[in-house]
Order: C-alpha cells, then sequence, then structure tokens
C-alpha cells in the first residue's frame, strides 16, 4: 500500500514554540496534520471513525483511523461501521471530526494546556459558511486555539509547486480528489474561484465500480472483494488508456496484447485429494471379500432354512401322533384328552396338519401349489354368473354380484399381464433394431443420438425454466410489489383466471346461481386439474431424455451430461471439481474501464463532464468573468494534482483531451505534481511559515464580533 | 486505590475527579490506561487504538458534550440541507459559491458501452434496458436472474428504485 499511516505519538510537543502553527490538511480520504515549516506531516491516518462494543465489558469505545484488522476481533463491529465525518466533500458531522481531532493532537503530543497554536486547516473551494462556523467553533471552544486560517488544498498544492518551479503563476490545477475533482484557474498566483468548476466524481467512485463489477462477475468470490482490498487492486493495476474506443477494441478481439494486458489474481485455494482409481489388487481384494460374505450369508440362510424345515417336520410328525392317538380314544373322552395338548377339536388338529404340511413344501422349495390354486378357485367360484337373476335367492344374488366382480378383475389383471408382455416384446425388437443400426453404422447413429439429447435437453430446460421464471417472477411479486417483469401468464394460469373471472362474473340483477348445477362444481376440478397437468407433460420428454442420457453414456466415451445450471454465472457448476482456475479473479477490461469514469462520468450516471472538458468550462467561465485575454497561458501550465491523479497514463490522456477542446496550435503542457498526495500539506506548511500568514489568520474575537457574514468573505490570499 | 476498578468508565473518571483532583490530576491518563487494562487485551493497549475519553488539552470533554443517552448525532444536517439553509438565492449570482461552481452536462456525444463486458455497445435490450456488444453477451443477459440485472443498471444509476 503506497499510503501508510503513521500514528506514533510525538513526543516533542513541548519543545516548539506557540507561534508555530499546527497545519492540517483535513481531505476525505486522510487526515495529515503537522508543524509549519517542516517537509513531512508528523501523523497520517484514514480520516475515519468506528465505534464498535467491546465483546467483554460491553463499553463502547471509539477508534480513530485504520488499525490492524486482527486487533478488531476483540471488538463487535457489526453495528459501527466505519463512518466519515465529510458528505462529498464538505464536513458535516462535527461529533466525528472533534474524535479526529482528538485523536490527531493527543498523537502530535498534546499533553497538558489547550492547544495554543494558529491552527491552518484545509477545506473544499467554496466551503458552506455554515459548515466553516461549526469548525471555526468547534475548534475555538473546545480545544482553545487562538487563532484559525483556512485555505483551499488545491491551491495549496498549486503554490507549492509554483515554489518549486513545475509550474506558473498563470495556469491549471486539476486536483482529483477521494470523491470530487476539482479544475480551478490561477491568475497571478490567487486562484479564480468564479471559474473554478468541481466534478462529484473522485477515487472513492472508481473503487466502488471496480467493487461491483467484481463483485457481479465473480458472485462466489464476493466474499475476498472487501473495500480495502479492491482499493490495493485499483492502486496496483488500473491504468488510463488514451483512446477506450481502440483499447476496448483490441480485447473484443482478443488479440495478444489484451491476453498480456489482463492480470490474474489467483486466490489461495487447495486442491480436493484426488482418490486414483483402485488398482487392480484393490479390485481383487475387494472382489474376493464381497464374495466370502456372500457365501457366509448364503450358509447362515442354508442353515436356518433347514433348521426350519426341521422343526416343521418335527411338527407335523407330532400332529399326525396325535391323530393316531386320537383314532383309539372315544369321542366322549376327546375334550379331556385334548385340553393337555391344547387343541380342541379333531378338525383343528387337520387343519393345523394341511398347514404345517403347506408351510413344509414351501420352505423346500416347491412351488407347483401355488399356481394351481387360482385356477381351481376361478372355476369353481363363477357358478353362480350363468344362472339369471330369477332364479336365485337374495343372497344367492349378492353372491353372483361378488362373483361377476371377481371375474372381471381377474381378467382385467390376465389383459394387463398380457399387455405388459407385448411391451415387453416390442421393447426387446426396438433395441434389437437399435443394436442392428449401431453396428452397422457407429458414428450415424452417435450423432443422431447426440442431437435427440441436446434437442430433448433444450426442450426440458426450456420449460423448467419457464416454470421457474414464472415462480421468480411470482416471488418477486411479493417482495417488489411490482407485475412481474416480463414473465407473462403461462397457459395454465391463464386458463385458471379464465375460469375465475367467468364463474365469478356478476351478471347483473340476476341471482348468483353458481352451484345450482352440478357441472359448476366442475370448476375447482378443473382449475387444480389444470396446475397438474402442466406438470405432468415434461415428464415424458425428462423419462425419454434419461433414456436417452444414459445410452449415450454406454456407447460413447466422450460423452457428459449436460449441468444443469440455468444461469452461468449465478452458480458455480457442480459437477465437476474445482479447479484452479475457479479460484481466478481476471481484471481486464476493468482495469481502464474503471478510471475511465474520471474522464466520462456518464458512466456511473453521474451527468457531468469530465476531467478533459472541465478544463473547456473553467477557461470559458474565466472569459466571461474577467474580459482579460489571459487564456492562452492557462494550458501552458496544467498540473495535475491530488490522490486520485497517479494512474499511469493519466497526463497524456488530459493532454489529448484538452487539445480537442482549444483551438489548433495553443500551447499544452501538463505537469505532474511532484507528490501528488502530499503536496497540498507541504504547500500549507510552507505558507504557514511565512511572515504573511499571521496577517491572515482570524481569531475568537473576530469571529464573534464579525459575525457569519464576514467568515463567508473571508478568503486567504495565497500570493504575496 | 482499589476503589478506582468499577466497570463503567464514565464512573472511573467521575471518582478522579472527585477525590484527591490534585494528586490524581498528574497520573491521570495512566491511571484510566492501567484501570482498563483489567478489562482489556494486552495488545489492544499496546497498539492504544481506543480515543481515551478524557483528553487534558480539551476545554470541554466528549462526554460532557454529548451526554450518554441522548440521541447523538441525529441533529447534523446533511449536505443537501446545509446548501438549502446557506441561500445562496439571496447573493449575487456570479460569485462563486458550493453550488455556482458544479460542472453542467458535457457537449460531447455520449458513448455507451456494454454492461457487462465493458465493450462498445450499439445494442440495448428492449426487456432489461440494459446494453450488450454482442449476441454471446445478448445470451448471458437474458439468462440472468432480476437480482443482477438491477445490480448492473445499479452502476449506472438506471436501476428502478421503489420507494
Amino acid at each position: 500500500m503506497p499510503f501508510i499511516s503513521q500514528t506514533q505519538r510525538q513526543s516533542d510537543y513541548n519543545l516548539i514554540p506557540p507561534s508555530c502553527p499546527i497545519v492540517i490538511d483535513n481531505g476525505a480520504s486522510y487526515f495529515r496534520i503537522g508543524w509549519a515549516g517542516e517537509s513531512e506531516p508528523r501523523i497520517i491516518f484514514r480520516n475515519i471513525v468506528q465505534r464498535p462494543r467491546h465483546k467483554i465489558t460491553g463499553e463502547t469505545v471509539t477508534i480513530v483511523g485504520d488499525h490492524d484488522p486482527a486487533l478488531l476481533k476483540y471488538f463487535d463491529c457489526t453495528r459501527s461501521g466505519p463512518r466519515s465525518a465529510f458528505d462529498n466533500n464538505v464536513v458535516f458531522q462535527f461529533e466525528i471530526m472533534e474524535y479526529i481531532l482528538d485523536f490527531a493532537f493527543d498523537r502530535l503530543g498534546a499533553d497538558q494546556t489547550p492547544i495554543n497554536h494558529p491552527i491552518l486547516i484545509t477545506e473544499c473551494a467554496c466551503n458552506p459558511v455554515q459548515s466553516r462556523s461549526k469548525m471555526a467553533e468547534l475548534l475555538f471552544e473546545t480545544y482553545g486555539v487562538p487563532s484559525i486560517a483556512f485555505g483551499v488544498d488545491a491551491a495549496f498544492s498549486y503554490k507549492y509547486n509554483q515554489q518549486l518551479g513545475i509550474c506558473d503563476r498563470d495556469g491549471l490545477a486539476i486536483c482529483s480528489g477521494f470523491t470530487t475533482s476539482h479544475v480551478i484557474p490561477f491568475i497571478n498566483g490567487e486562484p479564480a474561484y468564479e471559474a473554478c468548476c468541481r466534478t462529484n466524481v473522485g477515487g472513492y467512485h472508481v473503487t466502488d465500480y471496480l467493487k461491483q463489477l467484481l463483485s457481479l462477475k465473480y458472485p462466489h468470490h464476493m466474499s475476498r472483494l472487501t473495500w480495502e482490498k479492491v482499493e490495493e487492486l485499483k492502486m496496483e493495476h488500473c491504468y488510463i488508456t488514451p483512446d477506450y474506443a481502440s483499447e476496448v477494441r483490441l480485447f473484443q478481439k482478443g488479440a495478444k496484447e489484451a491476453e498480456e494486458k489482463t492480470r490474474c489474481w489467483q486466490l489461495p485455494w487447495t486442491p480436493t485429494p484426488v482418490e486414483e482409481p483402485p488398482s487392480e489388487e484393490e479390485i481383487a481384494r475387494k472382489a474376493a471379500l464381497k464374495e466370502r460374505q456372500g457365501q457366509r450369508l448364503r450358509e447362515m440362510a442354508e442353515a436356518k432354512r433347514s433348521s426350519k424345515i426341521n422343526e416343521l417336520e418335527n411338527e407335523l410328525k407330532g400332529l399326525e401322533f396325535l391323530i393316531h392317538q386320537l383314532r383309539h380314544v372315544n369321542g366322549n373322552d376327546i375334550p379331556s384328552f385334548l385340553a393337555e395338548t391344547g387343541y380342541v377339536s379333531k378338525q383343528e388338529i387337520e387343519a393345523a396338519i394341511v398347514k404345517v404340511t403347506q408351510s413344509l413344501r414351501k420352505a423346500k422349495g416347491e412351488q407347483d401349489e401355488i399356481e394351481e390354486k387360482p385356477d381351481p378357485s376361478t372355476t369353481e367360484k363363477y357358478t353362480l354368473i350363468d344362472i339369471p337373476d330369477n332364479m336365485l335367492t337374495p343372497e344367492q344374488l349378492k353372491e353372483k354380484k361378488r362373483q361377476l366382480f371377481l371375474k372381471t378383475t381377474s381378467e382385467g389383471r390376465q389383459r394387463a399381464k398380457q399387455k405388459r408382455f407385448e411391451e415387453e416384446l416390442e421393447r426387446e425388437r426396438r433395441n434389437k433394431e437399435d443394436e442392428q443400426r449401431r453396428l452397422e453404422n457407429p458414428e450415424l447413429y452417435m450423432e443422431q443420438l447426440r442431437v435427440k439429447y441436446r434437442d430433448l435437453s433444450e426442450k426440458v430446460e426450456q420449460r423448467k425454466r419457464l416454470k421457474t421464471n414464472g415462480n421468480h417472477g411470482n416471488e418477486s411479486n411479493n417482495v417488489s410489489g411490482g407485475v412481474g417483469r416480463g414473465e407473462r401468464l403461462n397457459a395454465a394460469q391463464k386458463e385458471r383466471m379464465r375460469l375465475l373471472t367467468t364463474a365469478a362474473f356478476d351478471r347483473g340483477k340476476g341471482e348468483d346461481t353458481f352451484g345450482i348445477k352440478d357441472e359448476d362444481w366442475q370448476l375447482y376440478k378443473k382449475m387444480s386439474k389444470d396446475n397438474d397437468d402442466e406438470d405432468e407433460g415434461p415428464n415424458e420428454d425428462e423419462a425419454e431424455l434419461a433414456r436417452v442420457a444414459s445410452r449415450l453414456r454406454e456407447i460413447d466415451p466422450t460423452f457428459f451430461p449436460k449441468s444443469e445450471a440455468s444461469s452461468s454465472g449465478a452458480e458455480p457448476p457442480r459437477f465437476r471439481p474445482l479447479t484452479k482456475e475457479d479460484f481466478q479473479i481476471l481484471i481486464g477490461v476493468e482495469r481502464f474501464r474503471c478510471p475511465e469514469i474520471l474522464f466520462r462520468p456518464n458512466l456511473i450516471g453521474v451527468e457531468q463532464a469530465g476531467l478533459d472538458e472541465m478544463v473547456g468550462v473553467s477557461i470559458r467561465r474565466l472569459q466571461q468573468s474577467r474580459s482579460e485575454d489571459i487564456e492562452e497561458n492557462m494550458t501552458n501550465s496544467i498540473l495535475i494534482t491530488g490522490g486520485s491523479c497517479l494512474y499511469p497514463g493519466m497526463s497524456e490522456r488530459v493532454e489529448a483531451g484538452v487539445r480537442m477542446m482549444r483551438p489548433c496550435g495553443s500551447l499544452i503542457r501538463v505537469l505532474k505534481a511532484s507528490d501528488s498526495v502530499l503536496d497540498a500539506w507541504r504547500g500549507a506548511a510552507s505558507f504557514a511559515s511565512t511572515m504573511h500568514f499571521p496577517r491572515q489568520v482570524f481569531n475568537k474575537k473576530d469571529y464573534y464580533e464579525k459575525g457569519e457574514d464576514w467568515l463567508r468573505q473571508y478568503q486567504l490570499k495565497y500570493a504575496f | 486505590m482499589v476503589e478506582w476498578f468499577f466497570w463503567n468508565r464514565a464512573d472511573i473518571t467521575r471518582k478522579v475527579f472527585c477525590d484527591d483532583e490534585l494528586f490524581l490530576w498528574g497520573l491521570g491518563q495512566r491511571v484510566l490506561r492501567v484501570a482498563f487494562e483489567e478489562m482489556m487485551e494486552q495488545e489492544v493497549i499496546e497498539a492504544e487504538m481506543i480515543l481515551p475519553t478524557h483528553l487534558r488539552f480539551k476545554k470541554i470533554q466528549m462526554h460532557e458534550k454529548y451526554p450518554k443517552g441522548q440521541a447523538r448525532g441525529r441533529h447534523w444536517k446533511h449536505l443537501k440541507q446545509i446548501i438549502q439553509a446557506e441561500n445562496y438565492q439571496n447573493y449575487p449570482a456570479d460569485e462563486p459559491n458550493y453550488v455556482n461552481i458544479e460542472t453542467p452536462p458535457s457537449m460531447h456525444p455520449r458513448k455507451h458501452i456494454c454492461d457487462i463486458t465493458g465493450f462498445e455497445a450499439p445494442y440495448s435490450d428492449p426487456r432489461t434496458h440494459l446494453r450488450y456488444a454482442n449476441t454471446e453477451v445478448f445470451k448471458l443477459i437474458r439468462s440472468l436472474p432480476n437480482e443482477y440485472v438491477q445490480r448492473y443498471l445499479a452502476l449506472r444509476n438506471a436501476a428502478v428504485v421503489l420507494k
């Protein structure tokens, strides 16, 4: 990171005389504070404040600036995002401003007494007087500052570079900051605010644009694209092209230069351990294991079966013995005799015998018994059918009805069996034909299958998409309250609407006759049926699709079932293992598309002119306000400063842009500030150390006596 | 000395002020930090990232100015309100003020770029109003869920905002 915060507590505060001013560069991105006359600010930090709660104590603490994110884990930062005192480039939240000034003075070493050094603080161009007065009040009342001066940071930067000899007394300063960009013309060393112009696009917007673009392109890496990280990316990789259209054409064609210009960010990624295909011996070993297990199971089953057969045989023998015994006993003694064994009568014993023999036979695996049973039952039971009704008693009639029913059902079952058999035959035949065709001409066959697969899959997908889009449309209805965008009611829903409206339509004076006729209630059946029909239709297609897919998988080694991702960007395909490429973020076109918004704010929707056009606007305004003809020299010294001006290629683009606006042959010289970021502070520091400075400040008495109107008119004089 | 260890920070400050003001004033900052240490983790203290509540160079402390429990900061005017309150129309129009110096809309003919890829975009989708460069991008646009469409439009400040 090129910008580093310096927040070491300074120890020499008490050594510095009270006449030495403190110089503050109060920027929307960074806050810089130091002593006048020095070349570097002492303290630099990001101009933000966080107020999280400590997790253990529950205390709300204040943290100013950016700090090591590892330390923030002790705090609950969910409800406290970083807050800035700025709105566009004007300070409006003075509570936050106070925290920031507290921190800054504390780190500068202020200890005992109220700050008794004069303060030079920067503000934006044409700062509203409310903001200015509140700032003055804050400094006077709370910190006890003796005197204050306000200045514009771009002007300080220009003056500093003028002292260094980089730019002339007359010229333009293009200052591109964090939230805004200004173009300020300088005449005789003084800024001409009436010709100044400001566009509300700055470094913050560029970073935000890049962040949004990358998040939309790589939604599953969104958690990695924090604002700080994206700002780092922007500072490292973004550049400005002299001509956007030609550069973008390179990328569109896919030329080699485009490949070189695309940068790739590889996210940390661990490959999933690949399971090797089991080797030969593995397979053999597993097969042997399975075989052994099967064998064991079979043995167990065999053992169980034989033990069961033994049991049954024993029982049978016992029962036969019992019957045999019964023959020897008299009729009267039967109950008492049987009471011991648990059977009540002879019939029971006989029934038990029959059952046991049957189960024995089943255990032994004889199937014939079962097959024969239905036939005799059918022939014997349908005796009553042929007898006409009038000859039967009521009971017999009932019996007849039952027999009729049984007959029809069994006939139906037989017919179904027959049909199934026929279908089987048919399928066999078709398969055989298929095989034949395949053997004859494998290529053509595969081709046909592939085509069929593609068509079917498209159909299925479309139907699915319609259904889900319709559902999405309906869901978003509930969320946003508007009509589903573009997804019209599908056929089923249209039908339902029609039915509902026709049924519910009140035909005026007549009474509501819905429901008198039975057919009316069929309406509900129709309405719900429509929905069901919709779902059943695609199933045939899907079944067909599955069949074709399985076929293709068997015969075609290169076939790969198409994954069902409906929105290609929305989710990573789940059907193949994630590779290294999934974890790369490619930044190609975005590299120069994002800083382009400085020159074309229309790309973000800001309806203002870009940096190059602003130069023209500013010069035009200058011509309107002053009659002198000085604008020929203006473009001779155009200084670009500000943190958002560090993109490579900026000066060439500005020069090309200005050349388009100015008459042919005018001198155009674009100069880079010696240090775009720190120059504003340096200029202010050098200004504060001149003799001129004490005449520019105002103190508390002045402020309260002269009032707000005077403060409005107050402007620093930069030249001497 | 043990009496200083209260849970609430504000209590600590008060205790420091009401007892033995002169004696403790000299220790002041360090005392508060020591007391706090009992509750805070070591590295947080060493990093010194927390802003102390009492700073001696201030005439009015923060917790006096904004007492706890009151709605803090809701009364700050936003920029739009500030500008409105400025009443710039009462002053002569050629004087530069915050509103005056804004840049007018661009005079250049507008060049559209594709919302998704960034290439030149001569076409725009009538259904979603996104701009696209060629047919592949168009297929992609048509398959996007609505949420993404709105986000792309929001990049251009063209999203439908339902309030």
